[in-house]
């Protein structure tokens, strides 16, 4: 996977002489020096990840394994990763495991990017104690695993417990989304603006689909995706009632429209307005606790475990009971085209075991994917996160296959034209479903 | 001899300037894709990208964006604008004729990057944005412009990186234009106005009409000012297709619908520009 | 001829007396003042928050009034990534330029000072590339340099970006050797120069205000570009200054706001600066052969 270039980087030269190393005795892959380029895309993991390194390293080294790992940082939004990253696949320039939430590895597998794991984990005694939801929504549509599930996260509505009390406000679990708009419109009555966000519109890209309409859709009856067909229904009550649902939102005023059209619309929701507590409620997985919120986190909140709790999502549809939803975890994909497999394999399940996956675990907010690492520290000593893998065994999978990112895409530009006013559910719903079959052509949507 | 010295030329501008446009409409009669299983083997699919961008109000509603973008910025602001200034800066009794040219220079040569993150701060929501602090001096509420105005918004972004081209070409237009005879008629008491449209215009039609070609041409090649202030929002409102086209070929990765929306634009520009150099008469 | 005629025809009506129309004037020349102080302030005052905020202890995203420190700017040349975005822009700008002169000087040679059949449609048609937008060839350009490996190098942006200024060199450049008699290279073969050494000798002093234009215009370009460097390159270590404004401005989590006007600052100064020494020369050739800029 390394190319000439005419100005080599300072270090491609050192990795040339580990590559040709490598190669010579590749015949048993991991004795010779080898090194693996990782990459991490948000600051918070990178900054855990390069201190796990060295210990990765000694720990290779007691067992007689020369393996470096080279540590690539690059901070990128969910968009500009997928870009990147896909142009980095295309042209043979990935580095060997990338880090990576779960949505972005369908279209990944499914091009031959990654490698498939199958046997390598079928060989890892871990792997068969891991939580079946995860490993369900790891699964691709053709049955097999391209990705390493190294943490789980339940999607949740996040809401501040001290706002909502002091307002006078229930807090016990809303059965049904009618309750919850009930409560939302006395809290925006009394504040004169919106009282809760969920991740709708173009701006917030990827986040949309997998934090915001995934799961509303998912816990209604109908059928989205169907896995043995592999094709996708994009007509059904449970559509029409999710578009229904953000319209009927952002009628009254819930939905913050204006920040959610605006670049970066986690910014003045997520970061500024629910940790001062103008903006009580949040569609949000489990690393809230940490990544946004907690005392490392985007927008740190004093004492979150106090202030902050989750509700499941409300039932949609008639006859439907609260849920909730796991996904949005993160997954290692190792790179189909990498020199060492078995090093970079060795790497990824080092890292989802043990101390090193608690101390990821702790940093990042997210619950973990098998029973192993509730009793390392520090995760041991993190409530809300065994509470939230206390919630994995019974939280729904919504399921996804090829073309994901094209239904993102035209759910994306659905939910905008509802912020903007422009179109009410039904009317969403609609061009959802024209859109979505142009963009996915006809061999992935279900007649 | 001529190989030898018009050849790494040549050869320059055949490998990435003809060669992509040409595999560019290879690529639009096909699927390629970058994710998903379709990218494994792409397919020949005739003319399935056309008939979708011409049925889709996405990519017809961004052709519309790039009109009125061209219109109003380049070929009515601009335009005026840089007329003013050419025929302003003209003026004998005027002082700080060099001062006042560099300023209108700046917006022009300074990269683009650079523009749109001047014009984010002063188009910034918050009450402390420049233009925010502005109208508030006139006691008027704050504003979002980029997401209530948003068209407004980028069309006066690039009205300001124009003005100078517009002047630069005018004042060159002007300097055929001989003093006496608008002088003549002034003292003869035609008003500025009519001198204008009488004396001054007439004689640099031509010119003028060239400019309007060639700003047309490379305003429809605006990207980057828009995208880095924007990025094609709110909703689609000012997705221009140079951003249809990036947004689709690489934050989506629809190579081929991608490539044949450029194939589009290409073909509409082209005939401008055969147009152009028609008109232009350059000496060859 | 209708216009001639109603000139002559107002001019004979209105006429006033002198001492009114002067001071009509005067305040007509003030308001023309007025107008042209406006225009300059729209240009200026968007530049406000950038050169604020650079010299701004506490900047932010919106103007306000500075707390004075240079920090700022130091940080920049001081921090991991930032200065190298500086070396990497100088690289590929000056890179780019030079090849680009180099190839368009001869090319601009031959296009003036030998008749070939054909020469005439290709002057032409480089004239026609120019209306080429860059967004229209960027996809398929892309897929193309990943299969020549020349995505995500140096050498592929430096190529790319040589090649995209050329149409605009060879013309400027072509206009100014049509300039240079021919007579004085003759007499420079009648002293025993060959062709290279009359070109060498001859040419290449006497082009030199129109190599400057070129050059800025080429570097210009180059310097400025957004699209193809967004395009073609992956690796943070390779990103141009225009690259790396945007990734600093899209930062995920917080935006170093002092940091990036400092780094627009000095982003602008090069081209600002080239453009105050060569504006002369620069106005007379892009307008003589009626090219932008």
């Amino acid at each position: 996977m390394q190319r000439n270039r005419v100005f080599p980087a300072v270090t491609a030269a050192a990795l040339a002489v580990g590559m040709l190393a490598a190669c010579s005795d590749s015949d048993d892959g991991t004795s010779g020096p080898v090194t693996i380029k990782l990459l991490e895309y948000q600051q918070a993991r990178a900054d855990v990840v390069e201190k796990l390194i060295p210990r990765f390293e000694s720990a290779m080294a007691e067992q007689g394994k020369d393996i470096q790992v080279e540590l690539v940082t690059d901070p990128l939004t969910d968009d500009q990763f997928r870009t990147k990253i896909t142009q980095q696949f295309h042209s043979g320039t990935a580095p060997d495991v990338v880090d990576m939430g779960g949505s972005h590895v369908t279209g990944f597998a499914g091009a031959g990017y990654l490698l498939q794991l199958d046997e390598y984990l079928n060989e890892w005694p871990t792997w068969e104690k891991y939580y079946s939801a995860v490993k369900q929504k790891a699964e691709q549509v053709d049955g097999h695993y391209y990705s390493l599930p190294h943490e789980a996260s339940v999607q949740s509505l996040f809401y501040r417990k001290d706002v909502l009390e002091e307002m006078g406000i229930d807090t016990s679990q809303p059965q049904t989304w009618d309750e919850l708009i009930g409560r939302l419109k006395k809290v925006t009555a009394e504040t004169g603006k919106p009282s809760i966000v969920i991740p709708a519109g173009t701006a917030w890209g990827a986040g949309t689909w997998s934090e915001g309409f995934l799961p509303i859709v998912a816990g209604t009856d109908s059928t989205f995706y169907d896995r043995e067909a592999g094709k996708w229904t994009l007509e059904s009550d449970g559509l029409s009632a999710t578009f229904d649902l953000y319209a009927e939102l952002t009628k009254a005023g819930l939905l913050p429209t204006q920040a959610l059209l605006n670049p970066n619309p986690w910014e003045p929701t997520k970061y500024k307005q629910f940790p001062e507590g103008t903006l009580p409620v949040a569609a949000q997985g489990t690393w809230g606790w940490r990544y946004d919120w907690g005392p490392n986190g985007a927008a740190p909140i004093k004492n979150v475990k106090d202030k902050v709790a989750t509700w499941n999502y409300p039932a949609l549809t008639p006859g439907g009971e609260p849920y909730s939803i796991s996904g949005g975890g993160y997954n290692y994909g190792v790179n189909a085209e990498t020199e060492n497999p078995d090093a970079a394999v060795e790497l990824v399940k080092w890292l989802s075991s043990d101390k090193a996956a608690a101390e990821q675990l702790t940093a990042i907010g997210a619950a973990a994917p098998h029973p192993g690492i509730s009793d390392v520290e520090p995760y041991k000593s993190q409530p809300t996160l065994l509470d939230a893998e206390a919630k994995l065994e019974d939280s729904i999978v919504a399921p996804e296959g090829d073309g994901n990112t094209r239904v993102s895409q035209a759910v994306q530009s659905a939910t905008e034209s509802i912020l903007l006013g422009k179109a009410d559910g039904a009317e969403a719903a609609s061009a959802f479903a024209q859109d979505a079959a142009e963009l996915l052509g006809e061999n992935l949507v279900a007649k | 001899m001529l190989p030898l010295l018009l050849g790494p030329s040549v050869l320059l501008i055949a490998v990435f300037v003809i060669a992509p446009a040409v595999y560019g409409i290879y690529l639009g009669f096909t699927n390629t894709q970058l994710t998903g299983f379709a990218a494994r083997d792409p397919d020949f699919v005739g003319l399935d990208n056309y008939q979708n961008l011409l049925t889709s109000d996405e990519f017809l509603g961004s052709l519309g964006h790039t009109a009125q973008f061209v219109f109003f910025s380049a070929i009515i602001g601009q335009t005026i604008l840089g007329m003013a200034a050419a025929l302003l800066l003209r003026k004998k009794w005027l002082r700080g004729k060099g001062l006042f040219g560099a300023a209108i220079l700046l917006p022009m040569v300074v990269p683009e990057v650079v523009a749109s993150l001047t014009w984010a701060s002063v188009l910034s929501p918050r009450d402390e944005g420049t233009f925010n602090r502005l109208i508030g001096l006139f006691g008027g509420a704050s504003a979002a412009p980029l997401q209530e105005a948003p068209m407004l918004s980028i069309i006066i972004v690039n009205i300001w990186r124009g003005i100078a081209l517009a002047m630069i070409m005018f004042q060159a237009a002007l300097e055929d234009v001989p003093d006496e005879l608008i002088e003549a008629a002034r003292v003869d008491g035609a008003g500025a106005m009519r001198v204008f449209r009488y004396v001054t215009l007439p004689l640099i039609r031509g010119p003028v009409f060239l400019y309007l070609l060639l700003t047309t041409i490379t305003t429809v090649g605006v990207f980057g000012l828009v995208y880095f202030l924007t990025q094609g929002g709110p909703g689609s409102a000012t997705q221009l297709t140079s951003i249809y086209i990036y947004q689709h070929a690489f934050q989506y990765s629809q190579i081929g619908l991608g490539s044949a929306a450029s194939v589009i634009l290409l073909a509409l520009l082209l005939v401008l520009g055969l147009t152009y150099v028609r008109l232009s008469k350059v000496e060859v | 001829m209708a216009t001639a005629a109603t000139l002559e025809k107002s001019t004979a009506t209105v006429r006033k007396p002198h001492r009114r129309m002067s001071r009509v004037m005067a305040v007509r020349q003030a308001m023309q003042y007025v107008l042209i102080v406006l225009l300059a302030l729209f240009c200026l005052v968007p530049f406000a928050w950038m050169v604020l905020s650079a010299v701004d202890a506490q900047a932010g995203p919106t103007v306000q009034s500075p707390e004075f420190t240079l920090d700022n700017f130091v940080r920049f040349f001081t921090k991991a990534d930032t200065p190298r975005l500086l070396a990497n822009s100088l690289l590929i700008s000056v890179s780019a330029t030079a090849l680009n002169l180099a190839c368009g000087i001869f090319g601009a040679y031959a296009l003036s000072r030998i008749r070939f059949r054909g020469r005439k449609t290709f002057m032409f048609s480089i004239l026609l590339i120019r209306v080429i937008p860059p967004p229209a060839t960027i996809v398929a350009l892309y897929l193309m340099m990943v299969k020549m490996s020349l995505d995500n190098s140096y050498l592929g942006l430096i190529l790319v970006e040589a090649a995209a200024a050329l149409p605009v060199t060879l013309w400027l450049l072509k206009g100014a050797i049509d300039a240079i008699p021919f007579e004085l290279e003759e007499a420079a073969w009648m002293d025993g120069s060959t062709r290279f050494g009359a070109i060498r000798k001859i040419v290449f002093p006497l082009v030199g205000p129109g190599l400057g234009a070129a050059a800025l215009i080429a570097f210009m370009a180059v310097w400025g570009d957004f699209l193809t460097p967004l395009v073609l390159l992956q690796s943070p270590d390779l990103y141009p200054l225009s690259i790396g404004l945007f990734r600093a401005f899209t930062a995920f989590n917080q935006v170093d706001w002092g940091v990036l006007a400092a780094s627009a600052v000095i982003y602008m100064t090069p081209p600002a600066i080239l453009y105050g020494f060569l504006r002369r020369y620069l106005f007379r050739a892009s307008i003589g052969s009626a090219v932008k800029g």
